[in-house]
């Protein structure tokens, strides 16, 4: 059903099948109104600075930060925690308050354990870092019996990220997940090279990552997030190709694929020589990339790259992302992305907004460019 | 593990380009045991985006404090330099596990190479607060790297070798280990990978060369112990603390693994930073 992967716009009923571009929706301030729970008072703005009259929001009025993402996956909020940077959740103990996070996708999971690239796996670069892990986790069987039991005590959704190196696996991996108590979606990394083509990743070729989109699709109905690959020449019909395969959301981007040199300048620095790149290095890529993809899909797409502060959350909404993932920030500031969901309410507060909604897309083109149907041209 | 404010309270260049800082972390000082680290955030010099991880070199529960040593080798840990008392930063710690001491064990053995004086130095204090008799062998590149003896406990015997001869034995700290192996009955080990992995085979052969006849139980072999346990670690002669390029240090990220004897890769950061010796893949050339 594809009217069901809209984002919920709390008063939206239409029937198209794309997202309304929320920019162009007039904030009306019965829109706003309808939004506080029935029977509260307008009361008096407090001695606070509020905007936003029509609203009139208090510093007590509940925000509505909720994110639908369709199959029944409601994040309580649009700040998740990328894979890769946050383990399985565990790993941070009473640091971080789990539970008040919009969603947490764990380490990429693959069928068979899997031992990694050899090390030094990470380095810091500047603004970012390097890292070419290689995938090491225990196998999706160990990571259910380890976790699952953990994830579904917790209210956060936990969305399992799953790489593999050939449609078999992947679809594998995901017949197992399906039906786990405690696993509320699916992230495919497709930027995992296909063994059974000549290791041509996924994310590079809008028909092999249409492919696999499709034959997960098939073989499981949790909700399905596919993960863009920022290494492409245009992303726009790779996109599109993942969105009629049948995600139901996008995620953008994964890492830079860069090296690093050895202090000894006899050999590149990794282990594996080349490392995905993160960090606030590459959020300037990661915003062209969502305002690119944005506007030619109909799903929902979750920004991901170098978010450090709540104005890059608000940069990425603007750009048209309905969710934010943050990742390699984690490791300076564990405390960050529960943070960012306190102070993006008090933003949607001070502008008077009930939710986040009339925030995501305002720095689209003001009139919606027709979907590509060739998407071949590509603007620097 | 716990998120906290340290102030610092003194910093002090103690050899060229080495500083030792006195930082008021009380929690720290009481809840961390030797070995174990704290991995502290820079201040955002134009995107630094990894904290520091540092040993805990030493941890004064009296004063509630802690103290850390460091060479200067980049940015981030020029950035410490530049902090003055009074000055905060944000430790998350104490992070790995530490060094296991076994009860019976009366004489302990430290092996020291370079900065890796900052991961044994607040086991010789934990030693001597158990009564325990300690000898640290340090071992530098020549007498202007050899760490103060002003900044050991009385009651440790130092030894000091030196690459150039300059001061002590003239060659590597590996080499006076034959004259104490047999005194130790346990050792701790932490510097450069190629010291630890001839201690390592130091410690693999050792019961041979010293001509031990294997009566009763036997230490590191004991049944009914998970390999990377407290227990087995206890009983294991050598244990190492081993250093790796880090990015979370709480266990999330995989990136500062070693190779272990099991074929599964090991998290310094959580398995570690200490591991017995024998559980390490020496041989190996993974990641080498």
């Amino acid at each position: 059903m594809k009217a069901r992967r809209h984002v919920v716009t709390g008063t939206a009923a239409s029937g198209s099948t794309r997202r309304e571009p929320t920019a162009r929706k007039p904030r009306s301030a019965s829109a706003s109104v309808s939004m506080r729970p029935s029977g509260t008072p307008s009361r008096p703005a407090p001695a606070g600075p509020v905007n936003g009259a029509a609203a009139g929001l208090d510093a007590s009025a509940p925000v509505d930060l909720s994110v639908d993402l369709g199959r029944g996956l409601v994040l309580p909020n649009p700040i998740l925690v990328a894979s890769g940077t946050f383990g399985y959740g565990v790993e941070y103990g009473d640091v971080v308050e789990v539970d008040r996070l919009g969603g947490i996708c764990c380490k990429g999971t693959t069928l068979r354990a899997r031992i990694g690239n050899p090390t030094p796996r990470v380095t810091e670069t500047p603004g970012g870092m390097l890292n070419s892990i290689g995938l090491q986790n225990p196998g999706v069987d160990a990571v259910i019996a380890k976790y699952a039991a953990t994830w579904e005590g917790w209210r956060v959704p936990v969305i399992v990220n799953v790489a593999g190196e050939s449609v078999g696996d992947y679809v594998e991996v995901v017949r197992r997940l399906d039906g786990i108590p405690g696993i509320a979606g699916i992230e495919l990394n497709i930027s995992c090279p296909n063994v059974g083509r000549g290791g041509l990743q996924f994310a590079i070729d809008a028909d092999a990552a249409a492919g696999v989109t499709a034959a997960v699709r098939r073989a499981t109905d949790l909700p399905l997030l596919v993960k863009l690959s920022p290494n492409v020449a245009d992303i726009r019909p790779i996109a599109r190709a993942i969105e009629e395969a049948g995600a139901d959301a996008l995620s953008a981007v994964n890492t830079l694929s860069g090296i690093a040199v050895a202090g000894s300048r006899s050999k590149p620095l990794l282990g594996n020589i080349y490392g995905g790149l993160s960090g606030p290095a590459i959020k300037p890529v990661a915003l062209r990339i969502v305002y690119e993809v944005s506007q030619v899909v109909g799903i929902p797409v979750i920004a991901i790259g170098g978010i450090t502060d709540i104005d890059d959350v608000l940069d990425f909404l603007a750009v048209g992302a309905v969710a934010v993932q943050v990742g390699t920030a984690i490791f300076a500031d564990p405390t960050l992305p529960v943070r960012l969901v306190t102070e993006l309410e008090a933003a949607c507060r001070s502008r008077g907004h009930a939710s986040h909604r009339p925030l995501v897309g305002t720095a689209l083109p003001k009139r919606a460019s027709a979907p590509s149907s060739r998407g071949v041209e590509y603007r620097p | 593990m716990r998120l906290v404010g340290a102030e610092l309270l003194e910093a002090r260049e103690i050899l060229p380009g080495q500083w030792l800082q006195t930082y008021h972390a009380p929690t720290l000082a009481t809840g961390s045991r030797a070995g174990q680290f704290v991995h502290v955030r820079t201040g955002d010099l134009s995107g630094l985006v990894l904290r520091r991880p540092f040993s805990i070199n030493t941890a004064d529960l009296a004063t509630g404090t802690i103290t850390i040593h460091f060479r200067t080798v980049g940015r981030g840990t020029e950035w410490f330099t530049h902090l003055r008392p009074g000055d905060f930063v944000d430790m998350l710690g104490p992070l790995g596990r530490p060094f296991e001491v076994d009860s019976r064990s009366r004489h302990l053995l430290l092996i020291a190479g370079g900065l890796g004086m900052a991961g044994v130095r607040s086991l010789a204090d934990e030693a001597i607060r158990a009564g325990r008799q300690v000898t640290l062998l340090f071992g530098a590149a020549s007498a202007r790297d050899v760490y103060p003896t002003s900044l050991l406990p009385d009651e440790v015997e130092y030894v000091v070798a030196t690459d150039d001869g300059s001061l002590g034995h003239h060659g590597f700290v590996t080499e006076l280990v034959p004259q104490y192996e047999g005194w130790a009955d346990q050792a701790f080990a932490c510097g450069p990978e190629p010291m630890l992995q001839a201690l390592s085979r130091l410690a693999a052969t050792r019961r041979a060369r010293m001509g031990v006849a294997n009566l009763g139980r036997r230490r590191g072999g004991g049944k009914g112990d998970v390999v990377g346990s407290p227990a087995a670690r206890r009983k294991a002669f050598l244990q190492v603390s081993m250093e790796q390029g880090m990015g979370c240090a709480v266990g999330a990220c995989l990136g500062c693994v070693v190779m272990a004897t099991s074929g599964v890769p090991q998290r310094v950061c959580r398995e570690g930073p200490v591991f017995a010796s024998d559980e390490i893949d020496w041989e190996g050339t993974w990641g080498r």
